[in-house]
């Protein structure tokens, strides 16, 4: 009877190994189709391997407690002749070298004649990318190994969606892919589901964060003391927003460093040519972003009325061509909302974007007067690409910004 | 009344005969004879002087025809076996196909190609020429698969003043028939579904339309849906049908009874993967003949070309990628 190897499949979108738990089909035990034979763990879960068809088990290779890629050969199996043709395992397999022949007796002087060897019946050629899994070739040691067929990419783009939302589609292609039949099923099941129109607005948001995390970020916080700011801010007219006073704070900041606003560029950084810093203003379903030209070069007392007048033009969608250019780095004062701490993310042309929590009256220990005083303290916390900037440039940066804020009549 | 494959390219050659004074049928043992396979069985007695023997030289063959067609007639060459055309290689090739382009007179010959395979015909009288013929600008290439397409195409190839290499299937000679020959459906230049599906698309021609379509018949008990393409004309290829079916499908095996290097397989697979690419759900799939010459012995032969069984196993490989 031939055998066929049960082979490590792929058990979910990220999952690249398994340890094997227990063998529930013993060396010699006949087994039924979709009969539990193996199980064992991913870091997410306990599930079962089941005999492709009726059989019988052959022998073990996995060790119970030793992991295995996807596409590993665990065991083999004893199966019929007709299932082993329908399981695809038909083809013959390639010879591993030419065949000789010799000569007929006609007298011809070379003995070798150019011979066809199976592996040029090209029809028969089998893919060389090693391990097979149900015919796919899929390289067991890359992670989230999902294929998505041409027609399957297409498809994804045309709607928006990336491979992490393929995860929760139910796969019926080999290796548990999912196939172009089942995606339109999934398409066809969210029809019963109650559908709102999305804005354009809400179109551009997406893709521009689904952009923006295609790269490494981090975020970092700090906690920074807001009585100065708010003292000046009681004084001074006309009024500035909390906002304005980050935004001045983060270009000075930067304008002594601006590697870190920078673009890695090969191997070198591009630095920017003016620190324009942006500000996130809540609109209808979405974000705009004005921006601030060359802030590092203009006090807060000039500014202020600019700054109003282009939130108000945002919140009216009403934005001037220019002031709609990308700055370097973001400020967003999600504290309007009572959002004390958050991970923004960075615009795609951005590496930075520094988000001021809602201040909060705090005990804080005073050395001075031996006891707890109370302080107004806020959570800054700053997004950026990791690939131009590091945990202790991003908290220098913040430090830099927070120590700015207690002088606010130097902004 | 039913009539064969073969009778219906009979009819086509007395309808040319009749309807066209300009048309004559050249060939070895096709007058009284009657033609090899008794394709031109009476044409002689019907129209004397108009079906008429040649020497067994294809070359010479060719290069008359050439010489009548260039001079206003519409020759009809039948060559005895596929296999032997390449004797006039040359002719019609280097000759026939470039005429036009060359010297802006037209040359409008029609040969006729007894292709494929029967049990124990072997390497020399199994051919299908229709790759090699295809590769070279200026020829028309047709390959019909019905009694119907075997009729209107081989009037349709008569009338026009390209040469035609039309390559009828020995094997459907006497084995498939029809009840009438209908009305002309699709002209020389247009592929037809020969059964609609939704799983995988089958594109197929000549013999091979057949085969595929009992692949498909078994298939259908396990619930799938096989599409299958008749090309019915190899040059021009109908490339708008075969895209429009692998966009229903997303799956597509291309079957041809000849060998597989740089074959009508290939062709078709290399237009889809160009031009189709985001309609493919799974790698298009090719079955052809083995890469070796056609073997003698009937078990060999078997095992050699593509069967209702071998196109079976690639679809459901292809089924269930």
């Amino acid at each position: 009877m031939p055998t066929i190897p049960i082979l490590m499949p792929q058990l979910g979108e990220s999952i690249a190994e398994a340890t094997m738990v227990r063998v529930l089909a013993l060396p010699g035990t006949i087994v039924e189709a979709n009969q539990d034979i193996f199980e064992v763990e991913t870091n997410k879960a306990t599930m079962g391997i089941i005999a492709p068809a009726a059989g019988v088990m052959g022998q073990v290779h996995a060790q119970v407690g030793s992991s295995y890629a996807v596409g590993a050969n665990l065991a083999t199996f004893e199966v019929s002749h007709e299932d082993y043709l329908v399981l695809g395992f038909g083809e013959t397999k390639p010879e591993t070298g030419p065949t000789q022949v010799a000569a007929s007796n006609g007298g011809s002087k070379d003995g070798v004649h150019f011979a066809v060897n199976d592996a040029d019946t090209i029809y028969q050629r089998q893919p060389t990318v090693e391990p097979v899994v149900g015919g796919l070739p899929v390289p067991a040691g890359a992670a989230g190994a999902s294929y998505i067929s041409p027609r399957m990419r297409a498809r994804m783009a045309e709607l928006g969606l990336n491979a992490a939302d393929l995860a929760g589609v139910a796969g019926t292609g080999a290796g548990g892919r999912v196939t172009v039949e089942d995606f339109e099923q999934f398409l066809r099941s969210l029809e019963q589901h109650r559908m709102t129109p999305a804005s354009p607005m809400r179109m551009a948001v997406a893709d521009a964060m689904r952009r923006s995390c295609t790269r490494p970020l981090a975020t970092v916080g700090a906690s920074v003391v807001l009585d100065p700011m708010l003292a000046h801010r009681k004084r001074a007219n006309p009024k500035p927003g909390p906002a304005l006073y980050a935004i001045r704070a983060l270009a000075i900041a930067l304008s002594e460093n601006t590697a870190m606003a920078g673009r890695l560029v090969g191997t070198r950084i591009v630095h920017p040519q003016a620190i324009d810093i942006g500000f996130a203003v809540e609109v209808d379903d979405g974000v705009l972003v004005p921006t601030l030209r060359e802030v590092d070069k203009t006090p807060l007392a000039t500014i202020v009325d600019r700054y109003n007048k282009l939130v108000d033009q945002a919140r009216n969608r009403r934005l001037p061509k220019d002031s709609s250019r990308p700055g370097i780095a973001t400020v967003t004062n999600f504290g309007t909302f009572g959002i004390v701490w958050a991970t923004p993310i960075p615009l795609p042309e951005q590496n930075l974007v520094l988000g001021l929590g809602a201040g909060t009256k705090s005990p804080v220990w005073s050395d001075e007067v031996n006891q707890f005083i109370p302080v107004t303290m806020a959570e800054l916390t700053l997004s950026f690409d990791h690939r131009i900037l590091d945990g202790g440039g991003a908290g220098r940066l913040l430090a830099r910004v927070g120590q700015l804020l207690q002088q606010p009549e130097k902004l | 009344m039913s009539l064969t494959y073969l009778e219906a390219i009979r009819e086509a050659q007395y309808e040319a005969l009749r309807s066209d004074p300009s048309v004559f049928i050249y060939g070895q043992d096709v007058g009284q004879f009657g033609g090899a396979f008794k394709a031109t069985k009476n044409l002689s007695k019907e129209f004397p002087g108009r079906v008429f023997d040649s020497p067994i030289s294809e070359d010479a063959m060719v290069g008359m025809a050439i010489g009548a067609a260039i001079e206003g007639s519409r020759p009809i060459i039948e060559m005895q076996f596929a296999d032997f055309s390449t004797v006039g290689f040359n002719q019609i090739v280097n000759q026939a196909a470039t005429m036009y382009w060359r010297t802006n007179t037209s040359c409008p010959i029609t040969i006729r190609l007894p292709s494929g395979g029967t049990a124990g015909s072997g390497p020399f009288h199994s051919q299908s020429m229709e790759a090699i013929y295809a590769h070279y600008p200026g020829l028309v290439i047709v390959t019909p698969a019905t009694v119907e397409d075997a009729y209107w195409m081989l009037l349709e190839s008569i009338q026009l003043d390209d040469p035609v290499i039309f390559c009828e299937h020995k094997f459907l000679y006497y084995h498939l028939k029809a009840e009438s020959l209908g009305d002309k459906e699709l002209p020389i230049g247009k592929a037809r579904i020969a059964r609609p599906g939704r799983h995988a698309t089958v594109v197929a021609y000549s013999a091979m339309v057949h085969e595929a379509i009992r692949a498909a018949e078994e298939l259908q008990q396990d619930g799938y849906q096989i599409e299958v393409v008749d090309l019915r004309s190899v040059k021009p290829i109908d490339t708008d049908t075969i895209l429009a079916s692998v966009a229903r499908t997303g799956r597509l095996l291309c079957v041809g009874e000849a060998f597989p290097w740089g074959g009508v397989t290939a062709e078709v697979i290399a237009r889809v993967t160009a031009e189709g690419f985001h309609l493919l759900d799974a790698p298009p799939q090719r079955l052809n003949s083995k890469d070796t010459p056609i073997p003698y012995h009937v078990n060999l032969w078997k095992a050699h070309r593509p069967t209702v069984a071998s196109i079976i196993d690639s679809l459901r490989s292809l089924l269930r990628y």
